[in-house]
């Protein structure tokens, strides 16, 4: 009964109802105007937010992240550019089917079955997390520093073609995230005598320069790219539509819940997996995927927005966020105060279901303002860039100072941001380098504990290792993970596997 | 630009000097507390460094084996002028935002970058940045309630006789 009234906490308050609209009003533009993103937006708006009150602050920003994730499809249809990286498998037939004047049939239809997905993510992340965190509680100290190290690992290596790139960001994340005073014995750690950095690089400065600055630099590059408008015609899709695919959007949302619980993966993955998935059983779609079947834009949309629900589960009941997105919406909880982790459904439950309650109303609303307000939204993300980049630095500056109301984080901000630049430029991920930052605390935390629960014996570290199952598979994930990206199983075992 | 294959300029130099910081962050991971522990505050800085280094020093050997990409240029399609002045006039910003209070510095910055980047008439620029710099104030300043420098203009002073105003106090 008391996870009921924490599920509708946000359904009953004015407030919190409204902050949930507003975030995935804004959510839905920000998913869908390309150059901003939902990882920039939540970045800068925790450093507004900070102070708020936990829940007006956790609903804006779930609102956001649903809604953002559904937004980026509203642009591959409209304007054959994906809002968002989990948008890309949807504008393959989204924008052929605007082409053919059935741009607003296509908006609609991923309408509902983003809902569909959604619906389907949050059931699963209700079911199954409690589960899943009573068995979190039995890890050990090493299999948490596991956990983090094959997170780190997946996403270095799978957000770029080169591991050895992917492993420098995530190292230097987690480099980043050891400056300040050590917090088991107070030791100065890469702080060069100055007094400011005892407490450490400020987590929020990083993000916004990382994620906010890098990303509007790079946009400079596009300013002069011209928008091609569509038609749009009725929304609402047809009844008969939505139960004819309706087998196909829940088996496409199991896809993507699975595929969004994985760490190192997201919607983007869980979308072309099932884009890829509905290729296959898909036996005589009306029109080819590729040219404007339906199949093809159900399928990724159901997948990404299932991936949400999907992502929260290892966030919530492991603490270990499964890429940069999740990344910055756990470091906005730890600055909440909130503890994700096992403990985190023992000792409040009731944050857990408060979330998964917010999770639904924003699905809802994804709904609401999924189908409706469509002739202002197409004026809207057209947009100029050279307007909006000006506009988005001068948010990421103020939110930067916001922080400690010290120009110190905006230095920071611009040094991440400029490092960040360069290596967007060079093809260096920075998604790792927040999500090292993130895990850093819990891996010094945990690796420290197990050497020395161990003796310091690094001998008897190893043999645990083997006789522990979850520490062998996470062992064993993990040297896969690098394995699999090396040149010799790229260039000899995957060739030889996949031509069995 | 981030899916081609090919190195573009500049990108061994960025591998070389994340090289050389690399191997600097990890003397400096030495110097906390050496090999004395495993569980010593200076193992895991250690650990993550010498990741680092091996990381870069890989990377820089792929970028010598990466073909180049024929008839880029740094300045042009790497880092063109107009990032150079918005970084630098994100340094002006952070450097005046103290003195000239955020009201002035903002609508400096947004007027000048708005006339550079969109090119459109003084006038229309004008109108835009002041209606940008309205809806920022006001979310972030009177909503959420952040506290931004003043400078020279007497923000404080200004809203509390607006609100004895309205107030009719």
């Amino acid at each position: 009964m008391d996870s009921l009234s924490y599920f509708a906490l946000s359904w009953m308050s004015p407030e919190l109802l409204a902050l949930t609209a507003l975030g995935t009003f804004l959510g839905i533009y920000v998913g869908a105007i390309p150059g901003l993103s939902v990882t920039m937006a939540v970045s800068i708006l925790i450093s507004f937010t900070f102070s708020w009150d936990v829940n007006h602050a956790l609903c804006l920003m779930v609102g956001i992240f649903m809604g953002g994730v559904y937004g980026g499809s509203r642009t591959a249809i409209l304007l054959n550019i994906p809002g968002a990286p989990s948008a890309i498998a949807t504008a393959l037939d989204g924008y052929p089917l605007a082409k053919q004047g059935l741009a607003g049939e296509a908006i609609g239809l991923s309408t509902v079955m983003s809902v569909i997905g959604g619906f389907v993510g949050i059931l699963v992340l209700a079911l199954a997390a409690p589960t899943i965190s009573e068995f979190a509680i039995t890890f050990q100290p090493r299999d948490y520093l596991m956990l983090a190290i094959l997170g780190i690992t997946l996403v270095g290596s799978l957000s770029t073609g080169s591991l050895a790139k992917g492993m420098f960001a995530g190292a230097l994340g987690v480099l980043v995230g050891t400056v300040g005073l050590d917090p088991l014995t107070a030791e100065e750690r890469f702080t060069f005598g100055v007094i400011e950095l005892w407490d450490g690089i400020n987590v929020i400065a990083a993000m916004i320069g990382l994620f906010g600055v890098s990303e509007a630099l790079h946009q400079l590059h596009h300013l002069d790219k011209t928008i091609i408008k569509q038609k749009i015609n009725r929304i609402i899709p047809p009844w008969a539509d939505v139960r004819r695919y309706l087998p196909l959007s829940i088996q496409s949302s199991f896809i993507g819940v699975i595929i969004g619980a994985l760490p190192g993966t997201g919607g983007d993955i869980a979308a072309l997996m099932a884009y890829d998935q509905a290729k296959r059983s898909t036996k005589n779609p009306k029109v080819p995927f590729g040219k404007g079947a339906k199949e093809g834009l159900i399928a990724p949309e159901a997948a990404n927005n299932a991936a949400v629900g999907g992502a929260y589960i290892p966030m919530l009941t492991l603490g270990i966020p499964g890429d940069a997105v999740t990344a910055v919406f756990i470091g906005a909880l730890f600055i909440h105060g909130l503890n994700p982790g096992p403990l985190l459904l023992v000792e409040q439950p009731h944050m857990f279901w408060f979330t998964v309650g917010n999770l639904t109303l924003a699905n809802i609303f994804v709904l609401i303002f999924g189908l409706t307000g469509i002739r202002i939204f197409s004026k809207i993300v057209e947009c100029p860039k050279a307007v909006m980049i000006p506009l988005i630095l001068l948010l990421s500056i103020v939110g930067a100072y916001a922080i400690n109301n010290s120009v110190v984080d905006v230095w920071w901000m611009l040094a991440f941001g400029v490092l960040g630049y360069f290596m967007r430029l060079y093809n260096y991920p920075v998604g790792p380098v927040i999500l090292g930052l993130i895990l850093s605390k819990l891996m010094d935390e945990n690796w420290r504990r197990a050497i020395l629960s161990e003796r310091g014996d690094m001998g008897s570290f190893f043999a645990n290792l083997f006789t522990s199952p979850l520490s062998c598979v996470l062992l064993a994930a993990i040297l896969f993970a690098f394995f699999s990206q090396t040149p010799i199983w790229q260039r000899w075992l995957k060739p030889k596997l996949l031509s069995r | 630009m981030s899916s081609l294959p090919h190195r573009y300029p500049g990108e061994r130099l960025f591998s070389f000097c994340l090289i050389v910081f690399s191997i600097f962050i990890f003397w400096r991971a030495y110097l906390i507390s050496g090999f004395s522990e495993l569980s010593s505050p200076g193992a895991v800085p250690m650990g993550a460094s010498a990741v680092m280094v091996l990381a870069a020093c890989i990377a820089f050997a792929q970028s010598l084996k990466t073909p180049a990409v024929e008839g880029a240029r740094f300045f042009y399609h790497c880092f063109p002028v107009v990032v150079g002045v918005m970084m630098a006039f994100i340094v002006l910003y952070a450097v005046l935002l103290e003195q000239l209070g955020f009201l002035v510095t903002s609508a400096l910055f947004l007027f000048i970058t708005l006339k550079a980047l969109y090119g459109r008439s003084s006038l229309w620029t004008l109108g835009l940045t002041l209606g940008a710099l309205l809806v920022i104030y006001v979310i972030f300043r009177l909503i959420f309630q952040i506290i931004l420098p003043e400078g020279i203009i007497p923000e404080r002073e200004i809203l509390a006789n607006l609100s004895r105003l309205f107030g009719g106090a």
